[in-house]
């Protein structure tokens, strides 16, 4: 084994194959541009977005990709649905009960880094996204289209948040009505609710949203605090927060664990969504005796809501969690 | 016979009481207010807060002490076993075997019947390092597995980085898991590990008097009538079931089963008597347990209630580890003990050297072309064609003009992070030694965060100019720490890796703390990505590399004998000391100028130098080109397929060079262990 030279034919081999393939890969995918870009026309508007950039959109947005599923929704909602979308399926599981996907996207990729090749492919009008991304990213995808980059999340004001990113998208794509009129149904829906909260004599009910994340064994609570938009949302239709801690900035989150779970007062309702088997409170929780001695678990109040509602979505996902939520808290006819 | 001295009893009692008071302080945190006196009220029969502190705050505690002396066990035994240093958990891929089976688990629905989740970390961490053991096992040299395990645990940290990329919802909560956690949900976890853990250290205890030979050499082992293969087999046995059974109850803990042990052995050098196994192995378990307790207790006393649960401890452990390891460096007197590099390099595996550096040239160049033409939308050459000329259509037009630079900055943070790597191993003498080791990676990738976190609308120079910063200002920490006569030493290997340990938990807790919702930047900044990367992102790596080629050629001799040992040079008339500074700072910028290029990319630095020393050999007329290529080859071997196979997702480039490269360099090391 001290001896091993390279014997000659494999290289030669080799050298044939890479010729072969060379030479197969000549030709072309796409015809030469032959005209200039077509002018910009004269109706293009100027929107500035999250970044604080002025975007300029061309007039008749048609094909337009989302990079957040908020985006998805929100475009869905002004009438444009997107041609591309990051993460097809994952959308379905997460947020396709709330806010089903419209027409069939193509998926262009991962929320973190989605393809440029893929979005390049459509040549959409317009791209929509949310803040994270850092400017190289951006850089890329605005030699591709104008980038629209939404919000997402504002804990000083989640609901107003969530209306300017939905009016913003409007705008851009011209639904300013469809826009209007969604936001005009969702408030109506909010009083709707509120008054079958009341009747309920439910109202004033302090509810707690947590999501539970199981990892070797560790169990991880994330509460929404106030700032974030489902407390925000269910404080609409005349329940309140029950999580008393803080949240961060930007969504609201908080961080607990088990033993944080003693700050809930008793009468507070645990509220929790999943997707598919994992589901940390009847599985690794149902053991932990701090858990079990909570009185909210004691009274049987911890309420699983239906899969795929986006909890950092738009209307549609607002009103379906509202919908799912009220359900879940009124007494069984 | 096994007469105690009255130094090592001593130390062991002042870490005793040390490890009380910080355990008696420890329960009386938490994220209810539940303090001193509940705790005390609880002692005297007072039930009212027995669940909170039966269910969470004991088993806090508990899991603290446990993973603490089982890692400073491990790690005090494998140190020995492996004649290496810098052996710990992480060498033989436990941590990373444990991280990724939880990663799957956690995508596929896997769970275990009774012993959950802290079963399949197990499980994992344990096959992981039986692999370590059943592929790297050589005859003579324990390098070999360690090589192959620093490897496979890189690997493996992928496949986990990867699941996480591509189930973002399902794996949420992983990464900080994946940093090392406390938290505990009852008892349950550290009850069942207990017994494992026990067992362990006592197996240890058993076999303290026969390591003790080991310690001397394999060969005074053998000749005294150790029966060196049973000896291996069972420690090894013991501590990867000590380490597992930490990482089953913690996650991976940072920097512990490599710090304890490293303390004790510099410390129980002072103390006669206290260098034996038997006095040592508990000590380090000890070191081990106060660490773990004492970085949690710090962690909540400067966050109190929820603010310390964003924090993982293990970046804690990491940060205290590390400042300890420099401290003791530093005192550190007759630390010169270092390994020969000769592993891999005895006997090559090609006869000639340049045939397979033109080889390396030609795939490489290939590569390139196949780069420019694969991905998401694939294009032919005809396309190129247009797109030179400035004639491309739209979609054609953006794909190459995106597509083009990332691949030059694959292939030029790939030949950097090679050649960087061959420097700094030729001046360390440490067979693990790479870029990253010396703090520079992640002084770079700190500079580059920290702009990116202060100024968000940095550019490329800004980001760039930052990394070299960070990365000059880490290379000129351990130049001073070090001393300027002392490059060569063990001490440099030590003070270096605690750097790169502690700017890694720097990174990771700036981004927790400013961006917790922002994966796409932890990606980055801690595992490195070519997305996103235009040709002005590329040109500072291009400066560099040309650069340090020019001077190499000049003194590839030097680095010839200052990879020996410190006298050969010195008696040949080489200025060592001239040598290896300028060494080290070409290493610095190349290293530098890569992470700001591409981010963070560990695997490479390492691998590429010792694929081109097992070729050609250790000469560095061919090591370095042969390095260079294959670094060059393996970033954009990686890149593209993380472009193309999953399509349109993309996997970033700093977490498939790991995957790529590791089947290649396994195959590689058998290779050259037959050929001996």
């Amino acid at each position: 084994m001290s001896q091993r030279i390279l014997p000659a034919r494999p290289v030669l081999a080799g050298v044939a194959v890479l010729t072969a393939l060379a030479l197969a890969a000549c030709g072309t995918t796409e015809a030469p541009a032959e005209s200039a870009a077509p002018g910009a026309s004269s109706e293009a508007v100027t929107l500035t977005d999250a970044r604080g950039v002025e975007v300029e959109i061309p007039a008749e947005v048609e094909d337009v990709v989302a990079l957040e599923w908020a985006a998805v929704e929100h475009l869905q909602v002004a009438g444009v649905p997107p041609v591309g979308v990051a993460d097809v399926a994952g959308y379905t599981d997460w947020s396709g009960t709330g806010a089903p996907l419209e027409g069939e996207p193509t998926d262009v990729g991962t929320r973190i880094e989605p393809s440029i090749d893929a979005i390049a492919g459509l040549a959409p009008d317009l791209i929509v996204t949310v803040l994270g991304a850092d400017d190289a990213a951006y850089a890329d995808l605005e030699a591709i289209a104008p980038v629209l980059v939404l919000q997402g999340a504002d804990a000083a004001d989640p609901i107003g948040t969530m209306y300017a990113d939905l009016r913003l998208v409007g705008e851009a794509v011209g639904g300013q009505d469809a826009v209007e009129t969604a936001i005009t149904e969702y408030e109506a829906r909010v009083e709707e609710l509120r008054a079958t909260v009341e009747e309920a004599g439910l109202t004033g009910t302090p509810l707690a949203h947590m999501d539970g994340y199981e990892n070797g064994g560790q169990v991880e609570i994330r509460p929404y605090a106030d700032g974030a938009l489902l407390p925000a949302a269910f404080e609409s239709i005349g329940f309140v927060n029950g999580w008393p801690g803080e949240g961060d900035a930007q969504y609201g989150l908080g961080v607990t664990d088990v033993e944080g779970l003693t700050a809930l007062e008793e009468g507070t309702h645990i509220v929790y969504m999943t997707v598919g088997e994992r589901d940390v409170f009847t599985d690794q929780l149902a053991s932990n005796a701090i858990y079990t001695d909570l009185p909210t678990v004691q009274a049987g109040n911890v309420h699983r809501l239906p899969d795929g509602i986006w909890l950092f979505g738009g209307v549609k996902s607002m009103t379906a969690y509202l919908d799912a939520l009220v359900a879940a808290l009124s007494p069984a006819p | 016979m096994t007469r105690i001295r009255p130094g090592g009893l001593a130390l062991g009692a002042a870490l005793l009481v040390g490890l009380v008071a910080l355990a008696g302080w420890h329960a009386t945190q938490g994220t209810t207010d539940l303090g001193l006196r509940e705790l005390l009220g609880w002692l005297g029969g007072d039930a009212s807060h027995a669940s909170v502190i039966v269910e969470s705050r004991l088993p806090r505690i508990a899991a603290a002490i446990v993973v603490g002396l089982a890692l400073g066990a491990a790690g005090y035994a494998m140190q020995t076993l492996t004649g290496n240093p810098l052996a710990s958990p992480d060498t033989l891929a436990v941590n990373g075997g444990a991280s990724a089976a939880i990663a799957i688990a956690a995508v596929a629905g896997i769970s275990l019947p009774g012993i959950g989740g802290a079963g399949i970390a197990f499980v994992g961490g344990l096959i992981a390092a039986l692999a370590v053991v059943a592929i790297g096992r050589g005859r003579g040299s324990t390098t070999q597995m360690v090589l192959v395990g620093t490897a496979l645990a890189l690997a493996l940290q992928s496949v986990t980085t990867v699941t996480i990329i591509l189930n973002e919802q399902e794996t949420a909560g992983l990464y900080a898991w994946g940093v090392g956690r406390l938290s505990q949900n009852g008892i349950d976890t550290v009850a069942q590990l207990l017994p494992i853990v026990l067992v362990g250290i006592a197996v240890l205890l058993v076999l303290a008097r026969r390591l003790d030979v080991l310690a001397l050499g394999e060969e005074a082992a053998t000749t005294i009538g150790v029966g060196v293969g049973r000896l291996r087999l069972g420690t090894l046995i013991a501590s990867v079931a000590l380490a597992a059974a930490a990482v089953a109850i913690a996650g991976p803990i940072g920097f512990v089963g490599l710090a304890a042990p490293i303390v004790i052995r510099m410390v129980a050098r002072r103390i006669p008597g206290a260098a034996r196994h038997v006095v040592a192995i508990p000590l380090a378990a000890l070191a081990g347990a106060v660490l773990v307790v004492g970085a949690d207790v710090l962690l909540r006393a400067a966050l109190p209630g929820t603010a310390s649960l964003d924090v993982p401890t293990g970046v804690v452990t990491s940060l205290v580890g590390a400042v300890c390891i420099i401290v003791l460096a530093r005192t550190m007197a007759g630390a010169a003990e270092t390994e020969s590099m000769s592993v891999l390099g005895g006997r090559t595996i090609a006869k000639h050297a340049w045939l397979p550096i033109v080889i390396a040239a030609v795939v490489l160049t290939a590569m390139t072309v196949a780069a420019v033409l694969l991905g998401d939308r694939l294009l032919l050459l005809g396309d190129v064609v247009n797109w030179l000329a400035g004639r491309a259509g739209d979609a054609v037009r953006v794909t190459l003009d995106t597509r083009t630079p990332r691949v030059a900055a694959a292939v030029l943070a790939g030949v950097a992070l090679a050649l960087s790597g061959a420097l700094v191993q030729a001046v360390a003498r440490n067979a693990l030694a790479e870029p990253y080791l010396l703090g520079v990676a992640g002084g770079a990738g700190l500079g580059a965060v920290s702009i990116i976190t202060l100024v968000p609308v940095a550019t490329g120079w800004l980001v760039a100019g930052s990394a070299l910063a960070g990365g000059a200002i880490a290379g000129v920490l351990v130049l001073v720490l070090v001393g300027w006569r002392r490059l060569g030493s063990l001490r440099l290997v030590l003070t270096g890796l605690a750097l790169s340990a502690a700017t890694a938990a720097l990174t990771s807790m700036l981004i927790v703390i400013t961006d917790p919702w922002n994966r796409g930047k932890a990606i980055v900044w801690l595992s490195g990505s070519t997305y996103g990367r235009g040709f002005e992102d590329v040109i500072p790596v291009a400066i560099a590399v040309v650069l340090s080629l020019l001077a190499l050629t000049w003194m590839h001799r030097d680095l010839d004998l200052a990879q020996l040992d410190e006298a050969t040079p010195r008696l040949l008339g080489v200025r060592l000391t001239a040598v290896q500074i300028i060494a080290l700072a070409i290493a610095v910028v190349l290293a530098s100028t890569a992470v700001a290029a591409i981010g963070v990319v560990a695997f490479v630095g390492l691998v590429a130098p010792h694929a081109a020393r097992a070729i050609v050999g250790a000469r560095h007329r061919v090591l370095l080109p042969l390095a260079a290529l294959l670094g060059g080859s393996l970033t954009l071997l990686a890149d593209t397929l993380g472009r193309t196979l999953i399509a349109p997702a993309q996997l970033p480039a700093g977490i498939m060079t790991a995957l790529v490269g590791i089947p290649y360099f396994i195959w590689l090391v058998l290779q050259a262990g037959r050929s001996r």
